[in-house]
């Protein structure tokens, strides 16, 4: 395939009146990667997607998908193969599953008003469709059993899967996940995992924010740290979690009998401490 | 879920609930009233046999003698939803005594029309309220029981019998609402009272038959055999000059309720549907009718030619169609209240054009009048006619043209509904961000939705303009508008029942209480209240809404409730 990285945002940077929220952020991401961003709260995640989603047009920098420039409307962003979700669950609550994910079957759907008002056979084929691709997903996320469930009926867990699910039905290219984990216990962040595992195997890269190190350092195949806004570090998770600057950022920078413990938290290796 | 609904009052006897039937068949036995109805100002219309005739049992008395025995059976059975029926029956009973005795009292001469005087004893009316309020208090948590679902299926020529005649019984009972009490008005001073009896014994039998379960299964039914129901219920429609509603009269009042009935379901697209606020609605129905008007040919238009009716219809819709566009342009920018604020305008600078005759469209104060009536197939629309031996009234061919024009529209609703475009609409109501995240051009579909629903208003109003046949910009004021929406909000958000029942009571009950007409809106924003309070999800909820209720109706009796009692 072309060598173009599936994400690539360069220098985006994103004033608020007098607030730098980004400054000069740059991500790549390959065909098939998870890529893990992380950073303590405020360091400018969510803004980061949300300009890379067209809510927010970028003061300045470019986001390119699959080698072309992204417009700045979501709509339009979502119609290139840009899916998310949201930090604090966002489904239509008054609509049932399988409405929901039809919901992100929109896009790819051709029916124009008219077909729309008289259900001709074209627009059935095409409903019947979308049902099915819609019940696939929902298979594949584990809701099949509760399609005419409102969505705002489900546990939380099953919430943020739904959503990961109507995000999927925009057949994406790129998918980002914010924070998935939240408030799950660790059955269901090891669910998932999985489910994040087998999304990347279709063949569609992920982005995912997260609070949980253990859980990025385990899932992702690089990780980018942000913190007030500026890229501090990107690597390996490996490379990441050695780093000193990473734990300063997140816990301020420790008097040395703390320094021990802190190591232990983050499963920091003797050399990344020595290192200092 | 059995365990459910006879947990904590498994006993066969329910003696509070007998009490209330016995009182309730006590009370359509004695008399009402201690006065003779027959001297008031109408003899010859002495509906009411209040005091005349203690022991005859006619009207609202039969209704609250068959209630009280309905009552006192139910109450001795192991019914599924026994309580839920008991509680409608309860209510029905209250309704009709109270509205019967407040008549009593306030036509009558004071309380002392409904006690003893003169030797004459006369407490029916509190004997029935205290059966119909012992029936409620004793049943008033019966939402607790589940609503019993009847699972048996039946082979097709049966579940299509079954389907004719529920739809036969409904045609049957909306002829019987229309016609309750007569035609009102200085004609029958009794009218609304006998009206407002049979609206509670109506609601009261058709509760108690919900709590059954019957009709969630004939409207299961319906569902599965979609077309055939569709089919018999336009049949059914078309019926209706054929019961005791065919005569001029009543096919104008039906057509009347059609015209609104319409547009209510247009309304309901913007409002429902996209949940876009409209406060001027009633806007693009007076533009469709004035364009109408004007190809109508009537000598005070002012383009003075005559179009066909169907084109001119046509015409009427692009052009509302249009102003529509204009006016849902505006919301790309504003949101919610704002939006409002808009409509509102719009529907405002709308009636005070026409009110100036600004470009001399509209007649100004003298208004359009002399509109010829609708000529089609060589059918003159208000003349009667007779089909084979089949005499039917004056009136009768708008009533079919506007039976039609509600079909359509209600096609046009559901297909809308069911579609890409309609969940879009749903989505935007929802939550307008993450459906624009969704990929939804959330602009354009707002714009669709103003365009069709305007449309629609604009094709009612054409037909508006010719059957009435006089166009002024007094018909479409901001309360005409406030109207519409509270019809849309009264039968049920999203809807298509919702919005025919809610247009139909909204547009029968000032026809019917002409006696109150100085308290009309008085009434309407009490029952608004009152049903915003109880039933906050319209007469006839979205299956969502229901959804919802269902989740809610399972949850009680896990409620501590039970635990304080």
């Amino acid at each position: 395939m072309s060598s173009a990285p599936a994400l690539q945002a360069r220098e985006v940077s994103m004033v608020f009146g007098g607030l730098r929220a980004l400054n000069n952020v740059s991500l790549e991401l390959a065909k098939g990667q998870i890529v893990g961003l992380i950073g303590p709260n405020g360091a400018g995640k969510t803004t980061f997607f949300n300009c890379l989603t067209g809510l927010y047009t970028p003061t300045s920098g470019q986001v390119l998908l699959g080698g072309t420039q992204l417009p700045g409307d979501p709509a339009e962003v979502t119609t290139a193969g840009l899916a998310r979700t949201f930090q604090n669950i966002r489904l239509f609550p008054s609509m049932t599953v399988l409405e929901n994910v039809l919901i992100g079957r929109h896009v790819r759907m051709k029916q124009g008003p008219l077909s729309s008002l008289l259900h001709g056979p074209a627009f059935q084929r095409g409903e019947r469709a979308a049902r099915e691709r819609a019940r696939e997903l929902l298979d594949f996320v584990g809701l099949s059993r509760v399609e005419d469930e409102l969505s705002r009926n489900l546990p939380y867990g099953d919430q943020r899967r739904l959503e990961i699910a109507r995000a999927l039905a925009t057949d994406p290219s790129v998918l980002l996940l914010d924070e998935p984990t939240a408030g799950m216990n660790p059955q269901e962040t090891e669910a998932a995992r999985q489910l994040i595992f087998r999304i990347r195997d279709t063949g569609i890269s992920v982005v995912v924010i997260e609070h949980d190190t253990k859980f990025i350092f385990t899932l992702c195949d690089r990780v980018t740290v942000l913190v007030q806004g500026e890229l501090l570090v990107e690597g390996t998770p490996e490379e990441v979690r050695g780093d000193p600057r990473v734990v300063e950022a997140y816990l301020g920078k420790p008097p040395e009998e703390v320094q021990a413990v802190v190591e232990e938290i983050t499963h920091g290796s003797a050399e990344g401490a020595s290192g200092e | 879920m059995s365990e459910v609904s006879t947990a904590g009052r498994t006993g066969l006897f329910r003696p509070l609930s007998t009490a209330g039937a016995v009182a309730t068949v006590l009370g359509a036995l004695l008399p009402w009233a201690t006065f003779v109805f027959n001297e008031g100002p109408y003899p010859a219309k002495a509906t009411l046999q209040f005091f005349d005739a203690p022991f005859a049992l006619s009207g609202f008395r039969l209704h609250l003698m068959l209630f009280g025995l309905a009552a006192l059976v139910v109450g001795f059975t192991r019914l599924p939803g026994r309580g839920r029926v008991l509680r409608a029956l309860g209510w029905g009973v209250l309704a009709v005594s109270a509205v019967n005795t407040v008549f009593l009292i306030s036509n009558g001469g004071g309380f002392g029309a409904v006690s003893a005087s003169d030797g004459a004893f006369a407490f029916g009316c509190y004997v029935g309220l205290a059966g119909g309020a012992l029936l409620v208090a004793d049943n008033w948590h019966a939402s607790a029981e589940p609503l019993p679902r009847w699972k048996f299926s039946l082979p097709l020529w049966a579940a299509w019998l079954v389907l004719l005649v529920s739809f036969g019984a409904v045609l049957l009972l909306v002829a019987a609402t229309l016609t309750a009490g007569g035609l009102g008005g200085a004609a029958d001073p009794y009218a609304g009272p006998v009206f407002l009896s049979f609206l509670g014994a109506a609601g009261g039998l058709l509760g108690g038959l919900h709590g059954t379960g019957l009709l969630s299964w004939i409207g299961e039914l319906s569902e599965k055999h979609r077309l055939f129901s569709v089919l018999v219920l336009l049949l059914c429609a078309l019926g209706l000059p054929l019961t005791s509603a065919g005569n001029e009269y009543w096919m104008t009042v039906a057509a009347n309720i059609g015209v609104y009935a319409a547009t209510a379901i247009g309304l309901n697209i913007v409002v429902g549907l996209a949940g876009l606020l409209d406060l001027g609605y009633v806007a693009f129905m007076g533009i469709g009718a004035f364009v109408a008007a004007n190809l109508s040919g009537a000598a005070a238009s002012a383009l003075g030619i005559h179009v066909p009716f169907l084109l001119a219809a046509v015409i009427a819709a692009v052009i509302a169609g249009i102003f529509g566009v204009i006016v849902g342009s505006p919301t790309l920018r504003v949101r919610g209240d704002y939006l409002a604020i808009v409509t509102l305008a719009f529907g405002e600078i709308f009636r005070r054009a026409a009110q100036n005759n600004i470009g001399g469209l509209t007649g100004g104060a003298n208004a359009i009048p002399n509109i010829p009536q609708v000529e089609l197939f060589g059918l003159e629309f208000n003349n009667p006619v007779t089909i084979g031996g089949l005499q039917l009234p004056g009136g009768v061919l708008y009533y079919f043209l506007i039976v039609l024009l509600v079909a359509l529209t209600m096609v046009a609703f559901g297909n809308l509904k069911n579609s890409r475009i309609g969940r879009a609409w749903i989505a935007i109501r929802e939550d307008e961000d993450v459906a624009r995240a969704m990929g939804i051009r959330t602009g354009k579909a707002k714009i669709l939705a103003f365009l069709t629903g305007a449309t629609l208003a604009g094709l009612a109003g054409a037909v508006f303009a010719h059957k009435t046949a006089t166009v002024s910009y007094e018909s479409f004021q901001f309360l005409e508008s406030v109207t519409l929406l509270a019809a849309v909000i009264l039968g049920g958000m999203g809807t298509i029942p919702g919005a025919v029942l809610g247009a139909a009571l909204l547009f029968v009950l000032p026809e019917k209480l002409r006696e109150f007409s100085d308290y009309r809106l008085l009434l309407f924003g009490l029952a608004l209240v009152l049903i915003m309070r109880f039933r906050p999800q319209g007469l006839v909820p979205d299956r969502h809404r229901r959804a919802e209720l269902v989740a809610e109706d399972v949850e009680l009796p896990a409620a501590p409730k039970e635990a304080t009692a």
